[in-house]
């Protein structure tokens, strides 16, 4: 079995926002912007007019990092959310109760209540789809014209995001706590 | 009703003796609060049935609100009504022999107006009955709070029933068996928010044990309400040793807690920790912190107990009310603060400026339910009264 991960070369990002489409129309999120998987935020320039440091203006692409050690899976206390057999982090909507303590556990914020079903959703790695039809991508790095995603098997050494991970230098979000994320940013 | 009564020795009452009550003045307005919040509640649970999550406020970035908050303090409410019961009939110190039947009574009806609100708050609460036990998450606290409160209620009452028919023998075992799994339970509760590592305010070991110095607290406070409303200020000799030996114990423990919450404050501020010193901060600067948890919840209750050298119930009664309207802000800002600190990450910026605290006030559907909770709580005493007889004690 896989165990997936995502690279993010996040300084390509222009903030086009056609992965969080993407996302939503693979996946059938709602419409909102409270209601995302995925989602790009920014950071504005430092610096005064003239004197602006647009290097400090990066976007920032984020979601669901599939901990490995995730706190929204310790939480729940019906074993709603679930790792797969890929170690990707999943919700069983028939199991979760929305006692919302995985939202409150998630240090990224990476979970919001489905209206429809009124369950806890997040990013799956578009294992509903994409994956169970058979595919390699995910529906946001699929659509990405700068190519900020790569997505793939971080057990398989051959992989694109192996060899990624082992040549650019990358971190983490928030790795102070522990949950050892498989989303990794390229520096 | 036969069969029951001899499990549980009840009054002879009938339907229209359950209906019936003296007129006086303050019965008469208790009556009449009574029924509006259980219309509230009625009114929010059907805007609930028809909105579902929607009639609330909660956010993605703010998911939980006053409901938990409500539960909260009706369990903690419930937790120390049974200390405080357990005093005479488990520990066995005579003052507070008279005063086990009410205060069990109590911690009984209490949790169930914790479990009416939760209900409402908990989106699929069937699912969750089933899934508990299918598939325990062992690792969650909150698995731990709901199985633990499941098993304290049920020995409540075994406690209760054997109470009633004066087995203080069994009374005393279960009574203590209640009290240890409802000690489990309520620090499991403050580890709910205690294991919390993404909010590092909450994260630690203080809730767990804050929860259960405050339950005791807010058990004293309770005693004192439910006694004062009993005979009308007018104390008999055998609870009145009890009440104001317990005036003694609540100054001591409000001690505690104030040195405990300046210990909590100091901590957090100091080294200057990001989303728990400004966080700290930002608490030490609002009004429902200061004049609602600190002054009403536990300066101006000690100020009068030191004052009036532990002497003076009817003082303390009143006295007991607003430390009980403390006790609610206490409960709901622990939730809100527990999710003030947006979670950014390294954006600043996403959609809009995410404003620097998250903000939250509760939908008037939240404010129906959970304070009509208090509803469910003053009618089950009622009728708790008309069908018990809650006076005199251990033997
Ligand atoms: S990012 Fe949040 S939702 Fe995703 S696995 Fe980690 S803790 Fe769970
Ligand atoms: S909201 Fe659902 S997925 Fe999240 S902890 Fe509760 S039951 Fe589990």
């Amino acid at each position: 079995m896989a165990r997936y991960g995502m690279a993010l070369d996040y300084k390509n990002c222009i903030n086009c926002k056609a992965c969080e489409v993407a996302c939503k129309e693979e996946n059938g999120v709602e419409l909102g912007a409270e209601k995302h998987r995925i989602w790009v935020g920014g950071n504005n320039p430092e610096g005064q007019w003239p004197l602006l440091d647009i290097a400090s203006a990066a976007f920032l692409p984020s979601q669901c990092q599939h901990c490995d050690d995730a706190p929204c899976e310790e939480v729940c206390p019906t074993h709603a959310t679930y790792y797969d057999e890929n170690g990707v982090v999943r919700v069983n909507a028939d199991k979760c109760i929305l006692c919302s303590y995985c939202m409150n556990a998630c240090p990224y914020d990476a979970r919001y209540v489905d209206d429809r079903t009124m369950t806890v959703d997040k990013c799956t790695f578009c294992s509903d789809t994409r994956l169970a039809r058979g595919e390699t991508t995910t529906a946001c790095q699929n659509t990405c014209p700068t190519k900020v995603r790569t997505f793939g098997d971080l057990d398989d050494p051959e992989s694109e995001i192996s060899e990624l991970l082992r040549t650019r230098e990358h971190f983490s979000l928030k790795s102070h706590l522990g949950t050892n994320p498989k989303l990794f940013y390229l520096t | 009703m036969n069969f029951i009564k001899k499990i549980i020795p009840m009054k002879d009452f009938t339907l229209k003796s359950l209906m019936t009550f003296e007129k006086t003045p303050l019965n008469l307005l208790m009556f009449f609060i009574t029924v509006g919040l259980l219309g509230a509640f009625g009114w929010g649970v059907v805007e609930y049935l028809m909105h579902s999550h929607h009639a609330y406020n909660v956010t993605r970035e703010h998911p939980w609100g006053l409901l938990i908050a409500m539960y909260i303090f009706f369990v903690v409410s419930s937790t120390g009504l049974c200390i405080v019961g357990s005093l005479g009939d488990v520990f066995g110190f005579k003052d507070y022999m008279a005063m086990s039947k009410r205060a069990i009574f109590g911690s009984i009806v209490t949790i169930l107006a914790g479990f009416a609100v939760i209900a409402f708050e908990i989106g699929h609460p069937v699912t969750m009955l089933i899934y508990n036990v299918l598939s325990p998450g062992l690792t969650s606290a909150i698995w731990w709070m709901g199985t633990l409160y499941g098993l304290y209620l049920t020995f409540m009452i075994i406690e209760f029933i054997f109470l009633m028919r004066n087995d203080m023998k069994n009374a005393r075992i279960f009574g203590l068996t209640g009290l240890l799994v409802g000690l489990a339970a309520h620090s499991n509760l403050g580890g709910v928010f205690g294991f919390l590592n993404a909010r590092i305010i909450s994260n630690g070991v203080f809730y767990p044990t804050y929860f259960i110095l405050t339950a005791f607290i807010t058990g004293i406070y309770l005693i004192y309400l439910m006694y004062g409303f009993r005979y009308k200020m007018q104390i008999p000799d055998d609870i009145k040793k009890g009440l104001l030996g317990l005036a003694k114990i609540q100054a001591l423990l409000l001690a505690i807690l104030m040195f405990f919450e300046t210990w909590k404050f100091l901590t957090a501020i100091y080294g200057g920790m990001p989303g728990r010193a400004d966080t700290a901060e930002h608490i030490l600067h609002s009004g429902a912190f200061l004049y609602g948890e600190v002054l009403c919840g536990m300066v101006i209750p000690f100020v009068i107990m030191l004052a009036t050298k532990w002497q003076s119930i009817k003082l303390y009664v009143f006295t007991s009310f607003i430390g009980m309207i403390g006790i609610f802000f206490m409960r709901y800002d622990l939730v809100h603060d527990t999710q003030l600190k947006p979670l950014q990450m390294m954006k600043t910026v996403e959609y809009q400026l995410p404003p620097e605290w998250v903000e939250y006030f509760p939908s008037a559907a939240e404010i129906a339910i959970g304070f009509g909770g208090i509803g469910i709580f003053f009618m089950l005493y009622y009728f708790g009264q008309k069908m018990f007889d809650l006076e005199g004690g251990a033997h």
